[in-house]
């Protein structure tokens, strides 16, 4: 599922132009846009006049200029797209048609009607559509309520009132004391350190958890089955005596599922920082679903690097985000895609090469094999997790990669040496894990650039050394790329 | 004034009673579901433990006494509607309709025994005996059965079990927790009823829930848990009650957990509206609103109900969930907020267990007793009792040195008569570090 799809076609097209603007340093052409939409230039026009009067409300702080000839867009440095984007979201029916669901459980079809001021015939069409798109979570709307497991209609919502819906006005409409009591009990009872960042996500979650747990006849046939490997896990069981005292308090009966709910939440979201989870890993089972994909899928990053080991907070790290996203996959369904998957996958490419992203392919094939039965590219989840994977390969990547101490030992006159020694500094420091400076020979280098054969090459100890042939040359570049290549 | 109160039980009753005291000229109207009036919810245990020889002397009022007060009842009347914007309330009575105008009204409906997430367990062959006529089944059926399922390990639940081992018969306690009474007592201090539980042949399944219930065609029930099932003669249900408000006018405002929502004053949403007993959350122990459906908060929120109905002069004092009784040969008693309770609380708390000697006397019987407090200002947050000896009329001393927010130290002070053969050097209820028997040592 994509932010887009809570918008109408006309309004992803304006989106797309804001974005296109801000892609090309606020101008571009009307050939360009036009190309980039595949629109006719009356439709553009159309588009353009729609967006003016929608940014009115912003008072000048957004401002589009057209000519016919060109484009053009100004916003004030306290205005984002962000915030462009939620004018828009915050008009959508879709959003609405999500918010009152939520808000209410159930509606009845006039209700509806009424509330939002549409048609009946336009309202089906729009639960028509947003049902296309709740499939990937495997949940709809029908006869007036979400219907699915109860674990993916929570997390459908959290993912809507995180990413769709705006956060901070939802967390606003829900103040409640206890709440609060409720994280900090969980805190102490859990013993564990909820950060503020990790506070407000709990929150959310609760908020959803607490406004469905009086709902009768929640399906959660999938979940108990998952679940039946955890039954004896020490965290499952503390969520399970916190979740049941907790209700014990209130006239609100709750069986194991409620507390299967949130066992799943904790451990696929960053709730518990990487310390507390730690804890966790040491006592759990690690034979059980996640934790033994957690090694497989951490062997196979060492193997493929040829690493020996990782260090230890490294190897800890990459286990806590291993979690999340074995977690994720094996728990839930469907995802909301934040970020533009195949513009992040392009850049991702050029950054690091398609080595790791088709490696990260790999290791998704892997764990989907056997945490979850999802396939295919369009599932929002599996294009979510890649991403993690990349990033988790990328961090490993840099954190692994030692950092090569080069020196430049110039022998000409003072001034040029000094000069030219400079400019060498300035065109290697943009290289990746090298450190450049010049030469002292108190310290000890692993590469060092010289532009004069060295009289007595033990002056540089077992420091690999280059002679410049043309001071700055690209010729040279490609050779001071390629040794520290190798030395890397 | 017409004041009409739904629910004839312990809440509804008192409210009546009360208002009669305050406004002798008030009409005042009862409507009770039931068919029969003023019965004890828990007759059916009173019965088993031959307290009473038959059920219908499990009464705490008469329609006699109702009468005498001039309090006119409707049984066997069920509210179906009640619209606030009219002051109407419709109600069936012997399957005839009818209507009824208030002034006031107070809302005493009480709470059902009834599980909405165990599949099955709304069938007849899953006993519950709130009721007289429930009651009434359940004592026939517990008759004919050997071996007795109870689901639930409250207060409901372990005193059920404990009866019915007396009468000898086979006994399943499934408790979704890890220890029964949980709400009452610390998992510390309940190791010698659950000592006692298995030694009497109870079949403990903690941690444990129950997903259905299920007929067999040997008219044996059979109980899936999470893990594995139980097939035995008969079920109990001695799960949480739970308010049933389906009459309810949308005006009225409820939680989320459908309690409705009162002011200290007791009064809901509307005006003229109150509500009491089990249909309300209570300021708790821990000072925040919690759920406390017990008898003694019944009649006390219907009393200050009652002393509101024309303006506001009585808060209500919130409820320290003081419980006393005896099951498996010891009395435990308990009053508000307990070690693993103080979870939901801002203060620090500590706690201190100790064991002391009831009397001067050589064979004097011990109480160990937890007393939870702030670990500042000393101040009484908690206590828990358990001793072979009936001890129960002491919680009460602890509930009141609660609620008037008493320190340790005050305690100490508390002047109490001295007679050898009837107490110790220092009241049982002073925690005093030298009367320690090693109570919290016994753990290590």
């Amino acid at each position: 599922m994509k932010i887009e799809h809570f918008l109408e076609k006309n309004e992803v097209r304006e989106i797309t132009i804001f974005n296109q603007l801000v892609l090309n340093g606020g101008t571009l052409s009307y050939g360009k846009m036009l190309n980039h939409l595949g629109v006719s230039k009356a439709s553009l026009e159309n588009d353009l006049s729609s967006i003016a009067v929608r940014i009115e409300g912003f008072d000048q702080k957004v401002q589009l200029q057209y000519d016919g000839q060109t484009i053009g867009l100004s916003m004030s440095d306290d205005l984002s797209l962000q915030q462009i984007y939620r004018l828009y979201l915050d008009q959508s029916i879709k959003l609405q048609i999500i918010t009152f669901l939520f808000k209410h459980q159930e509606f009845s079809i006039t209700q509806l009607t009424q509330k939002l001021a549409i048609s009946e015939s336009s309202l089906f069409r729009k639960i028509k559509e947003l049902n296309s798109h709740l499939k990937e979570f495997g949940i709809k709307i029908r006869n007036g309520q979400m219907q699915g497991e109860e674990l993916q209609i929570r997390y459908f919502y959290f993912q809507f009132n995180c990413y769709i819906e705006d956060k901070a006005t939802f967390l606003a409409e829900h103040p409640d004391d206890r709440l609060t009591q409720m994280i900090d009990a969980m805190e102490k009872f859990l013993d564990v350190t909820i950060t503020p960042e990790n506070r407000e996500r709990l929150k959310i979650w609760l908020i959803i958890s607490n406004a469905r747990v009086s709902i009768i006849d929640k399906q959660a046939k999938r979940l108990r089955t998952q679940m039946k490997a955890y039954r004896k896990d020490p965290f499952f069981h503390k969520i399970q005596v916190f979740v049941l005292r907790y209700f014990s308090r209130y006239s609100i009966e709750v069986d194991e599922v409620e507390s299967m709910i949130h066992f799943a939440f904790l451990l696929a979201f960053p709730v518990l920082t990487e310390p507390d989870f730690h804890e966790y890993r040491l006592l759990r089972d690690r034979h059980a679903p996640i934790a033994s994909m957690d090694t497989l899928i951490a062997e196979t990053i060492i193997n493929h690097f040829k690493y020996r080991r990782l260090p230890y907070m490294l190897e800890r790290d990459m286990s806590y985000h291993l979690t999340h996203i074995h977690t994720r996959l094996y728990f839930f369904q469907g995802d909301i895609e934040i970020y533009e998957y195949e513009g992040i996958i392009a850049k991702e490419k050029q950054i690091v090469g398609t080595n790791v992203v088709s490696f990260a392919r790999t290791l998704l094939k892997t764990s989907t094999k056997t945490l979850a039965d999802k396939t295919g590219e369009s599932n929002s989840l599996l294009k979510m997790e890649l991403l993690k994977y990349i990033s988790l390969l990328v961090l490993i990547t840099f954190k692994m990669a030692s950092v090569i101490q080069v020196g430049i030992d110039l022998k000409m006159d003072g001034l040029y040496k000094e000069t030219l020694g400079e400019l060498l500094i300035l065109k290697l420091k943009p290289i990746k894990g090298v450190r450049v400076e010049h030469y002292d020979p108190t310290k000890i280098y692993d590469l060092v650039l010289t532009n004069e054969e060295p009289k007595d090459q033990a002056n540089y100890d077992d420091a690999r050394i280059y002679i410049l042939s043309e001071i700055l040359s690209s010729f040279d570049m490609v050779n001071i790329q390629r040794i520290i290549q190798e030395l890397n | 004034m017409r004041v009409v109160i739904i629910g004839a039980s312990f809440a509804g009753v008192a409210a009546a009673f009360e208002v009669r005291h305050i406004h002798p000229d008030a009409e005042i109207m009862l409507l009770e579901k039931q068919d029969t009036l003023g019965y004890i919810p828990s007759g059916l245990h009173l019965y088993w433990d031959k307290k009473i020889s038959d059920l219908d002397e499990a009464r705490f009022v008469t329609e006699g006494q109702l009468d005498k007060h001039g309090i006119v009842y409707h049984l066997n009347a069920t509210v179906q509607k009640v619209n606030t914007t009219q002051k109407i309330i419709t109600y069936d009575q012997h399957d005839l309709s009818d209507q009824l105008s208030y002034d006031k009204l107070i809302i005493a409906a009480g709470s059902r025994q009834l599980s909405e997430k165990i599949t099955g367990s709304a069938q007849e062959s899953v006993l519950k005996y709130k009721r007289y006529d429930e009651a009434q089944a359940v004592l026939i059926k517990v008759e004919e059965s050997e071996h007795i399922t109870i689901i639930g390990g409250g207060q409901v639940g372990v005193e059920a079990a404990d009866l019915l081992t007396t009468m000898e018969k086979q006994v399943t306690l499934v408790e979704s927790m890890d220890y029964v009474l949980f709400k009452y007592l610390d998992e510390d201090m309940i190791k010698p009823i659950e000592k006692n539980m298995t030694e009497k042949g109870v079949d403990l399944r903690m941690r444990q829930t129950v997903s259905s219930v299920e007929m067999e065609s040997d008219q044996k029930v059979t109980v899936c848990l999470g893990e594995g099932s139980v097939t035995s003669d008969a079920v109990i249900m001695g799960v949480n009650v739970r308010p049933h408000l389906p009459f309810l006018d949308k005006t009225i405002k409820q939680h989320t957990d459908q309690t409705i929502a009162v002011d200290r004053y007791l009064r809901t949403s509307v005006e003229d509206v109150f509500a009491v007993g089990d249909c309300i959350q209570l300021s708790g122990p821990g000072e925040d609103r919690v759920y406390v459906p017990l008898i003694n908060n019944a009649v006390r929120t219907g009393i200050v109900a009652a002393a509101n109905l024309i303006e506001p002069s009585r808060t209500f004092k919130g409820s320290l969930r003081t419980i006393g009784t005896r099951v498996f040969g010891k009395y435990i008693a308990s009053t508000g907020m307990t070690e693993a309770e103080s979870l939901f609380t801002d203060r620090t708390v500590e706690s201190h267990r100790q064991e002391v000697r009831l009397t001067s006397l050589a064979d004097s019987d011990t109480v160990t007793l937890k007393y939870v407090y702030d670990a500042k200002t000393h101040e009484l947050l908690g206590a828990q009792m358990i001793s072979d000896a009936n001890i129960l009329e002491k919680i009460n001393v602890l509930a009141l040195a609660i609620q008037s927010k008493q320190t340790l130290e005050d305690l100490q002070q508390t002047d109490y008569f001295f007679n050898p053969a009837y107490s110790q050097m220092t009241a049982t209820t002073n925690l005093i570090a030298w009367m320690d028997e090693r109570a919290d040592e016994d753990e290590n």
